[in-house]
């Protein structure tokens, strides 16, 4: 088995700072989050610059120039409402460390991110949603399905899918959280990869709570067979659970400094 | 319908780790396949073999050894001769007489031996210490600092002493270090993890993962360097990515099948051809499993382990 | 090997109509991958997909069985490259080479001496199970059938390196019955061959110019309906042979081909011609790297002693302990009254220590008790090696047998000493050091101070 991959998710527009960077085309505050979170444990980060609908292309170019230039060609996670941005981002993109990863496709208006992938030999995110969230995990796999065709009928890896049950908010949806993570048991049957922001779950509880919620939904999503998850790795009681669990799967063999790695 | 071939690529590779200075300088390591999977990729550096010597002279050694070394009467005069053996590309020197349950030799006496075996040969070198912990502690810290310059192979840092010893030779001599655990793939682990801490670079770093003769307990040392292997190249763990020595000669020159005279057991036939073939099997399961050098004492078994590599690689 | 959903999905309509009850194809392929449903729940399977489903549930390696009684061996059925993932399933077994253009006494002398090697090692008797006899070109028939005779004679499984179709006839008329391998299929003659294998009711070898050679010709037998095949994967040079043992059974065990899902033969006597050195090193090689047979050009015991403990440990089930017999070893010349050293039947124990107490010199007896094959403070832990159990193992098996009274009990258990004197009255109960290491050192301390 190989190892959980952790997808950092600070580099993004919703946070001011970042923003701002954007704007701007500062380097600083988004090579700062950068080093932040590979120290931390990150594999992955995800470069979100929102819309962007009149330089996306361009600033998609610069954020991977700038992430790739300055950590050893860090793998990414493309992440905009704009597919041309994407294409654009994925055009001057180092494969030495990973794919690119294509964020997101879903079963309804976004299923053309597929096919964005396919042609590019990306990952991609692929959400298991049509309009509105799935009723069931009959729905859910009614969209895998949907999205699996898709990627296959353009020559894509099944593995290059990585399926996202979307995580959903515990305070308000708290009986839907056993059927999120049987899906992701699905998935894991299939022999299939997944993602999603995990941290969804605990949207709206106090500060002190999340880590807490954050760290035991990994651990109850790892145990199901969830490969990897878009999270905020400087949350650190979340990485050192997730440490701890790529151990028992034996995914990563143990020494006794397995946390400081 | 012809084969399809499926080669097994990794996007991670072990480190070269080079020993010695000047032309005969060797580099071990660097492969992004599994050992002598050349069709899958670039093997790197072809596995080295080192031939053994030790302060204590040819005790216990079998004719075609002490032969072999006709003639000599100090330990750079073997060490001379072992460079010129027939496939060596190193020389091991053990300094096993520092062992304070054996001849005990002073620190002062051996570090002496190391010096007068580095000036003798200009094939690189590889120190092993004498197996008790706290001597080696001091034994090796000051080997590392006598031959400076000479980038040799300090055998080895173990869990109880690698500060001293990886302190020593991994930084402020600027040797390369051995990393030694007992067919432990934790350890083994921790050690790489806690020597890189020390701030010892992971490209002066070479481990010794333990090693048995065929036949005692052999299938732990198998499983020890194919997990090692595996998690260094299918799961990409750094702290894993270091190039292996074994030490094959001790081990197979002390078991029963080596040391048994032909008197003692007449079915069995020449003691020194059994204890070749001993070093030779073993040597060759290590290599077949991932060791990226080998270390070995008979002249037959250094030619013929040399040669296999040349076939394989 | 059970498919994965996906695999099973790419099989299934795609239409999702639901007639199998699932909402799904999807959903459909996950409970037959789980088991929950059987693959015949769906109308709209087209033959070939089910056919593919049950290629694709057969074993990754078919196990082979090759001569007879006592002779009989299974070759192949593996389903890991690697020995910790699982266990190793079927031993490499060796076979000894003879060739017809040797003399008659070199023959007799090599069967001879494979003959000789026979001896016992942790509960295995060790002996060459194979001769190879080869048939080198210009060969009369019945110069092959007298040689085969021969090899015949001594019970060891034959395998027969013969091409040409009228000799391998020949040959196996006065063989077939006890199982031989019939190495002789290549691309040339591969259908009249098998039909002769076929006829014999032996199995078949197949060798090849190159893999994709050797590829079509199995893939052609098995066409043909020829799936008792074992594969020769030697080749020119010894790196080729060494691509080619590995290829082959990576591709049945890790790509699932099933076309090289055969076991295998490798001759190393043709690889090395008169260096038996290189012999011994691929030897070793070949019983790491995927031989199920591999034919050497000699076995003395210099060969063999590193040779079938290596595979012995290789091919340990690593779920199982190694155990040694329980009882009482002699060790350096021991008579009823040296001194009596015990520990537990874990197998690496009993050498790291045993290895010890030779390299001491003295004379002693070495009792190993009956402890489930682990370890000396596992089986303390688990119970198996109390003061109870070895007190009654000595007075059941040890005191009968010998007259010292002095036990000496491995350092890790030194709290076993009280017990151990409360329950055998007159008996000195002496503690080890706690590593085996150390043993040398102690007995020469006691020899000193004239506790011997």
């Amino acid at each position: 088995m190989s190892k959980f991959i952790v997808i950092g998710e600070r580099i993004s527009v919703t946070a001011p700072s970042i923003n701002r960077a954007f704007a701007e085309k500062d380097p600083e505050p988004i090579l700062t989050r950068a080093k932040q979170q590979l120290d931390a444990g990150a594999y992955y980060l995800d470069v979100n610059i929102g819309p962007a609908e009149s330089n996306g292309e361009e600033l998609m170019k610069w954020a991977v120039e700038l992430l790739q230039g300055e950590f050893d060609n860090v793998p990414l996670a493309l992440d905009t409402a704009n597919m041309k941005a994407i294409e654009a981002g994925i055009s001057v993109y180092n494969r030495s460390k990973g794919k690119p990863i294509v964020n997101s496709a879903d079963a309804a208006g976004r299923i053309e991110y597929v096919d964005l992938a396919a042609a590019n030999d990306a990952i991609v995110i692929a959400l298991c949603n049509g309009e509105g969230i799935a009723k069931d995990n009959d729905e859910r796999m009614m969209y895998c399905q949907t999205l699996l065709e898709r990627g296959m009928e353009h020559g894509m890896e099944a593995t290059d899918l990585w399926f996202d049950p979307l995580f959903l908010v515990t305070k308000g949806m708290q009986d839907k959280q056993m059927d999120i993570l049987e899906c992701i048991k699905m998935f894991s049957d299939m022999g299939l990869n997944s993602t999603g922001g995990l941290s969804n779950n605990s949207n709206g509880m106090p500060k002190h709570i999340r880590p807490i919620m954050d760290s035991a939904m990994v651990a109850m999503a790892m145990m199901q067979g969830l490969t990897s998850a878009i999270v905020n790795p400087n949350d650190l009681r979340l990485m050192e659970t997730i440490k701890s669990c790529d151990i028992i799967k034996n995914n990563t063999l143990y020494a006794d400094s397995y946390l400081e790695l | 319908m012809p084969f399809n071939r499926k080669p097994q690529k990794f996007n991670a590779q072990i480190k070269a780790v080079e020993i010695g200075v000047g032309e005969k300088a060797i580099k071990i390591g660097g492969e992004n396949i599994l050992p002598f999977y050349t069709f899958d990729g670039d093997m790197g550096n072809t596995p080295k073999v080192g031939v053994e010597i030790s302060d204590m002279g040819l005790e216990g050694a079998v004719a075609g050894i002490v032969s072999y070394y006709e003639g000599c009467t100090t330990a750079a005069e073997m060490a001379k001769k072992a460079a010129e053996m027939e496939g060596a590309d190193f020389v091991a020197l053990s300094l096993e007489g520092g062992d304070p349950n054996g001849a005990n030799k002073s620190t002062e006496e051996l570090v002496a031996v190391a010096k007068e075996v580095a000036d003798a040969i200009d094939l690189p070198l590889v120190v092993e210490g004498c197996k008790n912990v706290e001597k080696d502690s001091e034994l090796l810290v000051k080997v590392a600092e006598a031959l400076q310059g000479k980038n040799v192979l300090v055998l080895a840092a173990k869990e109880e002493n690698y500060k001293a010893v990886g302190a020593a030779a991994g930084l402020a001599y600027n040797q390369k270090v051995g990393a030694e655990s007992a067919v432990d793939i934790n350890l083994a682990k921790q050690l790489n993890v806690v020597m890189t801490q020390l701030g010892v670079k992971p490209e002066s770093v070479v481990m010794n993962v333990g090693t048995a003769a065929v036949g005692y307990g052999y299938e732990y040392v198998v499983s020890t360097m194919d997990r090692i292997k595996a998690a260094a190249l299918a799961q990409s763990d750094t702290t894993l990515q270091m190039p292996i020595i074994t030490p094959v000669a001790s081990e197979t020159w002390s078991v029963k099948e080596s040391l048994a005279e032909e008197a003692d057991a007449p079915e069995w036939g020449s003691r020194e051809e059994r204890g070749i073939s001993m070093e030779i099997q073993t040597a060759a399961a290590d290599l077949v499993s991932g060791s990226n050098a080998v270390i070995l004492r008979h002249p037959q078994s250094v030619a013929t382990i040399a040669k296999m590599i040349k076939e394989l690689a | 090997m059970a498919l994965n959903g996906i695999q099973i999905f790419k099989l299934t309509p795609k239409k999702n109509c639901k007639e199998c009850g699932c909402p799904t194809c999807m959903a459909f392929s996950m409970k037959v991958a789980q088991g929950a449903l059987d693959i015949s729940a769906c109308p709209h399977m087209s033959a070939e997909a089910l056919e593919s489903l049950s290629a694709a549930t057969a074993p990754p390696m078919k196990t082979i069985k090759v001569g007879k009684g006592d002779a009989e061996y299974t070759l192949g059925g593996e389903t890991v490259l690697y020995r910790h993932e699982k266990t190793f399933v079927s031993k490499t077994r060796y076979a000894v080479s003879v060739c017809s253009d040797m003399d008659d006494a070199t023959i007799d002398a090599k069967i001879d001496e494979a003959g000789k090697v026979d001896y016992d090692r942790i509960g295995e008797q060790m002996h060459v199970e194979m001769l190879y006899v080869n048939c080198c070109e210009g060969t009369a028939a019945d110069r092959y059938v007298e040689i085969v005779k021969k090899a015949a004679a001594t019970g060891k499984t034959l395998v027969l390196g013969v091409k040409d179709v009228e000799i391998a006839k020949a040959a196996l008329e006065v063989c077939k019955d006890a199982k031989p391998i019939l190495n002789g299929a290549d691309a040339s003659n591969y259908a009249e061959m098998s039909a002769v294998a076929t006829a014999a009711g032996v199995v078949l070898g197949v060798s090849g110019a190159n893999l994709d050679e050797l590829y079509d010709t199995v893939a052609a037998l098995e066409k043909a309906g020829n799936k008792e095949l074992v594969i020769d994967t030697t080749g020119a040079t010894i790196k080729e042979t060494f691509e080619n043992t590995v290829q082959v059974r990576r591709a049945a065990l890790k790509n699932e081909d099933r076309t090289f899902g055969y076991p295998s033969i490798v001759n190393v006597s043709k690889l090395t011609k008169d260096d038996k050195y290189m012999a011994q090193a691929l030897a070793s090689v070949f019983t790491m790297k995927y031989g199920s047979i591999v034919v050497l050009p000699e076995m003395t015991y210099a060969d063999a002693l590193p040779l079938f403990g290596l595979r012995q440990n290789v091919f340990t089930d690593p779920q199982k302990p190694m155990k040694v017999a329980p009882g009482i070893y002699p060790l350096n010349g021991a008579d009823e009254n040296s001194i009596i050293i015990t520990t537990v039947d874990f197998a690496l124990t009993y050498f790291v220590v045993s290895g010890e107490l030779e390299r001491s010199g003295v004379p002693m007896n070495l009792v190993i008790n009956d402890a489930g094959g682990l370890s000396v403070l596992t089986s303390w832990a688990a119970g198996k090696f109390s003061s109870g159990s070895i007190a009654k193992f000595f007075q059941e098996e040890v005191e009968p047998k010998l007259k010292c009274r002095k036990m000496i009990i491995p350092g890790k258990v030194a709290v076993l000493k009280g017990d151990l004197e409360a329950k055998l009255p007159g008996w000195e109960i002496i503690v080890a050091p706690r590593e085996a290491v150390e043993l040398v050192k102690f007995f020469k301390d006691m020899q000193a101070n004239g506790e011997l």
